[in-house]
C-alpha cells in the first residue's frame, strides 16, 4: 500500500482507539463518576431527564446496555457534542474547548517547532565538533535544562522576569481590558503575553532535541557513506549536512513524534502557572471542579491533535526518506 | 537467500531524556573469566570511565543518602509547623519558612524521599513491564505481535500527563500509590519498544537458532540467551523511566493531584504557588525544590550517557572526528 | 620518482581503556605509476589499516606513530584539511570494503556524482551530466542508474557505483579495500573483471587489498603479503606464485587448488583423487525413486553404517517447492525452491552449491523444520518433516543438527563453551550431572580442543574463529545425530583455518557414520568433503551427480560459470 495511505489508515485506527479508550476509562474506574457529576450539576439547578441520560451515556452507569451507550457516544463525538460543562454552566463543552484550543495550538505548536529546529541544529553542531566546547556546552546545558520541571521554569521566569524585573506580563493571554480581535494592537498585546510561556517551553524542551540529535549524528558520522564522502573529498559542510545530518534527522523525526506528548503535557503545566487560557488551564479547572464532560472532551481533543501532528511528521518522514517510497 | 526487505523501521527514535539507539553491538568486549560479577564490574567501570556519568553517579548517591538519612540531617521534622509564617532565610531557618510555618530546608531534605522512592519504584516497575512486553513481543511472530505493536504505539502517542491527570481525577484522593500507578501505566511503552527492536536483532542471530536445535524452549531462550545480552539497554531503560517518573510525580504533585499533605518537592511548589510565594518574594522556597528535581533528573540522564556507551561504542567519550 | 613512497610506517591503535597495539609495524614500500599491486593478509593482519593510512583516512583510535608517506613527492601528513581535500581529486581515492553501505541512502546516485563535481570543480558544469553517463557506462551500469537511490540497487551495482564515483575523481592512485568481499561469487568475479579493465584503460595506479591471494594474483603484477602488521614478502606475482620465500606466503598458497583437477589436495585434508567411472552419469540422484525413497546407487565412498539405525535413506526430499510471499508491495512472490527432489543416504555427504539466492539455505531450513515447504514432502526415516511441530520437531533435532556459517554469531558471547555444549546434552541425551559433564569434555576432545578442561571454561571471545567453529561442530554432535547440515561452515574463516575444520567434518562422517549436507558456494571445499553434488540455480537443480564427475566434466553452463568464477592463482598476470 502507498505509504501516506497506510499512515492515514493508521491515524484513523489510532483515533478510533483513543475515542474508545475515552469511552471506557470512566467505566473501568471504581465508583460512578456519573452520579458525582449529576450531583455536582444539581447544585446549579434541577437536572432534566435528557441531560441525565446524556451524562450517563458519557460517563457510564453501572447497569445498562454498554453497546447502545457506545453507539450513542460515537454519534455524539462525531457531532462534537460533548454535553454541557458543570463549571461554566450553561456553556457547552465544545464551545469552551474550541475557544481554548487556538491559544494552545498556536503558542505550543510554534514554540515546539522552533525548539525542534534549534535543538536539531545545536545537536548537529555538537556532534560535528565533538569534544570541543561547542559540544560540551549544549550537551551539558541541554541535559540540565531538559531536567527542569516545566512548571518550575515557568515559576522562575514569572518570579524574576515578571514580578522582579517587570519585563513581561505574568498572567493571561492578553490584557484584562482587551477583547480578542484581529487588530494589530491586540496581536501585539497577545504576543507580549505569549513571550514568557513560550520561552519556558523552549528552554525546557530544547535540550531533549539537542541530546537526541547529537546521538544520532554521532552514529551516522561513523557510517560508511560518511567515510566514503570524506574519501571523495566532498566539501566539509556537504559531508556534515547532506550526508551525516540528513540521515541523522530521520530517527530524530520519529523521536519528535513520540516526544510531542511530553511537550504538550509540560505545556499544560506552563499554562497553569501563567493562567494562559489554553486547553491546559481549562483541563486543570475541569479536574479541580470534577467537571468530567469537559475533562473528557479536552483529553480527547489533546490526543487527537497529537495524533494529527504525528501523522504530519510521518508524512514528512516519507518525503525525506526515499526508502518509504518502495 | 533472498533477503525479505523490511520497510525501514525507525528504530532509532530518540525521545529527549532517553537517547539510546537500539542497534549496535550488544556487548563490549570483555576479558577474563565469565562471572556475572565480572560482567557487572566491567559495565560499572565503563560507566565510570565516562566523566559525565561519574558526575551523575555521585549526584544520585548524594540524593539517595539525603533520602535515607533525612531524619538525621534535617534540622526539624517535615511537618513541624510551629514556626513563624513566610519568614525569610535566617540562622535558625536557612531557607526560611513556608506560609504554614514549616521549615523549608527540612521539607527539601525530606522531599528527597518521595522523589527517590517514586523514581526507583516507578522506574523499576515500568522497566519490568517493558522487559516482559519487549522481549516476548520481539520473540514472537505473527498477528499477536501486530496487536502488541498497535497497543504500544497507542500508549506512546497518547499524551502521558493529561492521561495521568484524567485517571487521577477519576480515581480521586489516591496517594502516592495512585501516582506511581499512573506513572507506570504511561511509562513502560518506550522501553518496550527499544527492547523489542534489540530482541528482534538478537533473535536473528545464529546462537538463537542453535539454542532451538539444542532443544531449549522459548522461555529458556528468551531469559537465558536473549535477556543477558540486553543488560545495558535495560539499565538505560530503567534510568530513562526513572527520570520520567521523577518529573511526572513532581508535575502531578504540583497540580495538587494526589495527597497534598505528603511533603514532596512538587507539593512544596504547589503550596508555594498557592500561597503566593511569588508575591511575598520568597525565592528560596521556589528555587530550592525545583532545583532538586532538576538535579536528580539530571543525575539520572548523566548516568545514561555512560550506559549508552555500553551498548553503543560509538557513543563512548572521545573526540570522534 | 615513485607515485607513492611509504617509509618505515607504523600505525598504532590506542583504544580507551585498553592496551595500545601496533596494527602496522615498520612498513616500507613504494608504488610506481601505472602499477597494479596487491596487498594480501588474513583478518587482523593490518592490511586495511595500512590502506586507510596511505589515503589519510585513519581515524582515532588509530594513529600513525612513525614513518612518512610521500605521495607524488609530498608528505601527506603535512597537508592541512583543505589541501588534503583538494588532493583527493587527481590524487588518491579509495573504494571501501563495505561498498554496499558506502552510498548515502537518502541521496540519488545523480546527486552523489553532483556532490563530487561540485566539491572539486574539475569538470565544467555543462559537461558534468555527460561525464556521469560516461562513468556509469565504464562500470557497466545502465544510464538510468543515476536516477535511482542506493536502496534500489543490488550489492554488486552499489559497489560498481562506488567505483565509478572514485573514478570520477580522476585519481592517480586507487586503493581498493576488499572491493568484492561482501558480494556473491559470480558478482565478485564480474566486478573484479571490471576493475582490471578499468585499471588498464584508465591507467591509474592501483592497490588491491584482499584476504584472497587467488583474487590478487589473478589481477596484479606485484604482490605484498602482510602478516601480523608486518609486510613479510614483496615480489612480482610470478615470483610469489612460483617461488614464494616466506613460509606464511607458502602456507597461503598451499590452500589453493583447482576443484577441476583430477587430484585435489590441501594441507591437512585427505586427498580425494576419485576415479571417475565411465558410468558416472548414473548418479545416485537419478536413481532415486521418489515415492519409496529407495536408492539404487550406492555412495562412492561408503561410510560405516551405524549400528541400530534403520537401513533407510537418511533424508528423502520429494518434489519440494517453497514460495515466499511478496517481499514488498508491488513485487512478485519469490520461488526460493522449485520442485527439488533428492535423497541423502546414511553416511553420505552431499554438497548443495549455488550462488546466493539459489535456494540452498532455504533447503536447509526446510529439512530442519525451521520452515515448511509450500508443496512436496520431506521424509526423515519414517517421519514426515514438513508437518512436524512442537515435540516432534524437538525429536527431529536429536537426529538432524546444524553447523552455522558465522562462528562469531553462532555462540552466545555470554556463555562458556561448557554451557553451550551442556544444553543439547541435557536436553537430548538424558545424561545428568557428572555423566553430562564427561560427555561435554568428550565432545571437546572429539573436535580437537584440548586440554578439554581449559576450553570448557572459555568464553567465545577467547577463542579464534576456527576454535569457535569447532565448538559449534561439537555442539551439533552432542546428541549423536544422524544428519549434520553444514551451512557454509568455513566461508567466514581465514584460509589457513579452513582445511582443519573441513578435515574435522570429513573425519566425523567417516568415524561416526553421520550423513552430511554441505551447503556452499565454494566448489573447492565441496570437492574436498563430499561424494555427491547438486548445483542449484534460482531454486532449481541444474546439475547433480558425483562431485568429482560434475566438477571435472560440468554439463550445465551455470556450473561452468561457477567454476570459472573461482580465483586461480595460476592465472597470475594473465593477459598482461
Amino acid at each position: 500500500m502507498w505509504y501516506p495511505l497506510r499512515k492515514l489508515g493508521l491515524l484513523l485506527l489510532t483515533a478510533w482507539a483513543a475515542i474508545t479508550l475515552n469511552f471506557l476509562l470512566p467505566r473501568l474506574m471504581p465508583g460512578t463518576p456519573a452520579d458525582a457529576a449529576i450531583a455536582k450539576l444539581a447544585q446549579n439547578g434541577p437536572v432534566d431527564p435528557a441531560t441525565r441520560a446524556a451524562i450517563e451515556a458519557q460517563l457510564g452507569v453501572p447497569t445498562g446496555d454498554v453497546w447502545s451507550q457506545y453507539v450513542q457516544y460515537l454519534g455524539n463525538v462525531s457531532r462534537l457534542d460533548f454535553g454541557v460543562s458543570y463549571t461554566f454552566f450553561p456553556q457547552s463543552v465544545s464551545s469552551l474547548v474550541l475557544n481554548a484550543l487556538p491559544w494552545t495550538l498556536v503558542m505550543v505548536g510554534l514554540v515546539t517547532i522552533v525548539a525542534f529546529v534549534l535543538g536539531t541544529l545545536l545537536g548537529v553542531l555538537a556532534a560535528w565538533k565533538r569534544g570541543t566546547w561547542l559540544d560540551t556546552l549544549p550537551t551539558l546545558g541541554g541535559t540540565f535544562t531538559s531536567a527542569f520541571p516545566y512548571f518550575w521554569t515557568a515559576l522562575l521566569l514569572v518570579f524574576f522576569l515578571g514580578y522582579t524585573l517587570k519585563w513581561f506580563p505574568t498572567s493571561g493571554a492578553y490584557g484584562l481590558e482587551a477583547t480578542p480581535n484581529l487588530s494589530l494592537a491586540f496581536i501585539g498585546d497577545a504576543l507580549g503575553h505569549a513571550w514568557l510561556p513560550a520561552v519556558t517551553i523552549l528552554v525546557t524542551s530544547v535540550g531533549g532535541w539537542i541530546l537526541g540529535m547529537r546521538n544520532n549524528m554521532i552514529n551516522t558520522l561513523g557510517d560508511d557513506y560518511v567515510t566514503f564522502a570524506e574519501a571523495n573529498g566532498l566539501r566539509t559542510h556537504t559531508v556534515a549536512i547532506k550526508y551525516a545530518a540528513r540521515n541523522a534527522i530521520l530517527p530524530n523525526l520519529t523521536g519528535f513524534g513520540l516526544a510531542l506528548g511530553g511537550v504538550v503535557g509540560g505545556s499544560l503545566l506552563v499554562e497553569q502557572v501563567f493562567n494562559y487560557p489554553g486547553v491546559g488551564y481549562l483541563l486543570f479547572n475541569a479536574v479541580t471542579n470534577q467537571d468530567f464532560p469537559l475533562m473528557q472532551a479536552l483529553f480527547l481533543m489533546i490526543t487527537i491533535s497529537i495524533l494529527l501532528a504525528n501523522f504530519l511528521v510521518d508524512i514528512l518522514y516519507g518525503l525525506l526518506d526515499p526508502r518509504t517510497r518502495r | 537467500m533472498t533477503a525479505l526487505v523490511n520497510p525501514p523501521e525507525p528504530t532509532g527514535s530518540t525521545p529527549p531524556h532517553q537517547a539510546a539507539r537500539g542497534a549496535g553491538p550488544v556487548l563490549p568486549k570483555q576479558h577474563g573469566p565469565a562471572s556475572p560479577l565480572r560482567v557487572l564490574t566491567r559495565g560499572a567501570s565503563t560507566i565510570w570511565s565516562n566523566k559525565k556519568a561519574r558526575i551523575g553517579v555521585v549526584l544520585l548517591l548524594a540524593f539517595v543518602a539525603l533520602a535515607i538519612f533525612a531524619p538525621l540531617i534535617a534540622p526539624y521534622g517535615a511537618g513541624e509547623n510551629g514556626f513563624g509564617r513566610n519568614q525569610s532565610p535566617s540562622g535558625s531557618h536557612w531557607f526560611g519558612t513556608t506560609a504554614a510555618g514549616e521549615d523549608v530546608l527540612s521539607q527539601v531534605i525530606f522531599g528527597a524521599r518521595i522523589s527517590v522512592l517514586v523514581g526507583f519504584i516507578a522506574g523499576f516497575l515500568s522497566t519490568l513491564i517493558a522487559v516482559v512486553v519487549g522481549l516476548s513481543w520481539g520473540y514472537i511472530r505473527g498477528p499477536l505481535a501486530d496487536v502488541i505493536n498497535f497497543i504500544v504505539n497507542l500508549v506512546l502517542v497518547i499524551p502521558g500527563l493529561p492521561l495521568m491527570i484524567v485517571i487521577a481525577a477519576y480515581l480521586q484522593n489516591g496517594g502516592m500509590t495512585m501516582i506511581i500507578f499512573v506513572v507506570v501505566l504511561t511509562g513502560w511503552a518506550y522501553g518496550a519498544r527499544v527492547l523489542r527492536s534489540q530482541t528482534q536483532s538478537i533473535r536473528g542471530r545464529d546462537f538463537i537458532t542453535a539454542a532451538q536445535f539444542a532443544g531449549d524452549g522459548a522461555a529458556r531462550i528468551v531469559f537465558h540467551e536473549i535477556l543477558p545480552n540486553m543488560t545495558s539497554l535495560i539499565t538505560g531503560s530503567f534510568f530513562g523511566a526513572a527520570t520520567s517518573a521523577v518529573l511526572a510525580e513532581s508535575g502531578l504533585s504540583f497540580l495538587g493531584i494526589g495527597d497534598t499533605t505528603t511533603v514532596s518537592w512538587g507539593s512544596m511548589l504547589f503550596w508555594a504557588s498557592n500561597s503566593n510565594a511569588l508575591l511575598t518574594g520568597q525565592w528560596v522556597l521556589l528555587f530550592a525544590p525545583g532545583l532538586c528535581i532538576a538535579l536528580i533528573a539530571t543525575s539520572l540522564t548523566l548516568i545514561n550517557f555512560g550506559v549508552d556507551g555500553l551498548s553503543n561504542p560509538r557513543l563512548r567519550e572521545g573526540t570522534g572526528r | 620518482m615513485s607515485l607513492l613512497e611509504v617509509n618505515n610506517l607504523s600505525v598504532i591503535y590506542e583504544p580507551r581503556g585498553a592496551e595500545p597495539t601496533y596494527a602496522v609495524r615498520n612498513a616500507s614500500f613504494s608504488l610506481e605509476r601505472g602499477e597494479f599491486v596487491g596487498l594480501v593478509g588474513e583478518s587482523g593482519s593490518g592490511k586495511s589499516t595500512l590502506g586507510f593510512a596511505v589515503t589519510r583516512l585513519a581515524k582515532a583510535p588509530a594513529r600513525i606513530s612513525e614513518g612518512t608517506i610521500l605521495f607524488d613527492g609530498r608528505d601527506i601528513a603535512s597537508m592541512d584539511e583543505e589541501e588534503l581535500r583538494k588532493q583527493r581529486q587527481g590524487g588518491f581515492a579509495m573504494v571501501l570494503q563495505s561498498g554496499m553501505n558506502a552510498l548515502n541512502p537518502v541521496r540519488s546516485i545523480r546527486k552523489h556524482f553532483g556532490d563530487i563535481f561540485a566539491a572539486h570543480d574539475h569538470v565544467p558544469t555543462s559537461k558534468r551530466l555527460a561525464r556521469a553517463y560516461d562513468l556509469v557506462e565504464k562500470v557497466e551500469l545502465p544510464r538510468d542508474v543515476l536516477d535511482r537511490f542506493p536502496g534500489e540497487l543490488s550489492g554488486g551495482m552499489r559497489q560498481r557505483v562506488s567505483i565509478a564515483l572514485a573514478l570520477s575523481l580522476e585519481p592517480q592512485l586507487m586503493v581498493f579495500d576488499e572491493p568484492t568481499t561482501a558480494l556473491d561469487v559470480l558478482v565478485q568475479h564480474a566486478v573484479m573483471g571490471t576493475i582490471r579493465e578499468l585499471q588498464k584503460s584508465e591507467n591509474f595506479t592501483a592497490l588491491l587489498i584482499s584476504h584472497d591471494l587467488g583474487v590478487v594474483l589473478e589481477s596484479t603484477s606485484r604482490v605484498m603479503v602482510m602478516s601480523e602488521g608486518v609486510i613479510v614478502e614483496d615480489g612480482t606475482s610470478q615470483q610469489i606464485l612460483h617461488a614464494p620465500q616466506h613460509e606464511y606466503t607458502q602456507m597461503l598458497l598451499g590452500h589453493y587448488a583447482d576443484p577441476r583437477a583430477e587430484v585435489v589436495e590441501v594441507p591437512g585434508l585427505v586427498v580425494r583423487g576419485l576415479t571417475i567411472s565411465s558410468t558416472g552419469l548414473g548418479s545416485a540422484l537419478d536413481a532415486v525413486s521418489p515415492k519409496t525413497g529407495e536408492v539404487t546407487a550406492a555412495p562412492s565412498a561408503p561410510a560405516r553404517r551405524r549400528p541400530g539405525r534403520p537401513e533407510v535413506a537418511a533424508i528423502v526430499v520429494d518434489d519440494v517447492t517453497k514460495v515466499y510471499p511478496r517481499p514488498r508491495r508491488g513485487s512478485d512472490p519469490v520461488t526460493a525452491v522449485d520442485h527439488v527432489s533428492f535423497t541423502l543416504d546414511q553416511g553420505q555427504s552431499m554438497a548443495l552449491v549455488g550462488a546466493s539466492g539459489s535456494g540452498k539455505s532455504t533447503i536447509a531450513k526446510l529439512i530442519t523444520g525451521v520452515e515448511r515447504p509450500t508443496s512436496g514432502t520431506i521424509l526423515f526415516g519414517e517421519t514426515r518433516v514438513d508437518t512436524l511441530r512442537g515435540k516432534g520437531l524437538r525429536g527431529l533435532r536429536q537426529e538432524v543438527q546444524m553447523v552455522f556459517q558465522d562462528p562469531y554469531s553462532a555462540l552466545n558471547p555470554l556463555h562458556t563453551v561448557e554451557y553451550a555444549l551442556m544444553r543439547p546434552v541435557l536436553n537430548h541425551t538424558g545424561l545428568r550431572g557428572a555423566a553430562a559433564r564427561t560427555r561435554v569434555l568428550e565432545l571437546l576432545d572429539t573436535v580437537g580442543l584440548t586440554p578439554v578442561e581449559q576450553f570448557a571454561a572459555k568464553l567465545p571471545h577467547q577463542l579464534s574463529g576456527g576454535q569457535r567453529q569447532r565448538v559449534v561442530i561439537a555442539r551439533a554432535l552432542a546428541c549423536d545425530p544422524q544428519v549434520i547440515i553444514a551451512d557454509e561452515p568455513v566461508s567466514m574463516l581465514d584460509v589457513s583455518l579452513r582445511a582443519g575444520v573441513l578435515a574435522l567434518l570429513d573425519g566425523l562422517r567417516v568415524t561416526f557414520g553421520v550423513s552430511m549436507l554441505y551447503i556452499t558456494h565454494d566448489l573447492l571445499s565441496a570437492r574436498l568433503v563430499t561424494d555427491q553434488i547438486m548445483v542449484l540455480n534460482q531454486g532449481r537443480v541444474v546439475e547433480s551427480g558425483q562431485t568429482a564427475q560434475v566438477l571435472r566434466f560440468p554439463q550445465d553452463p551455470y556450473t561452468m560459470e561457477l567454476l570459472e568464477a573461482i580465483p586461480q592463482p595460476h592465472r597470475a598476470g594473465a593477459g598482461r
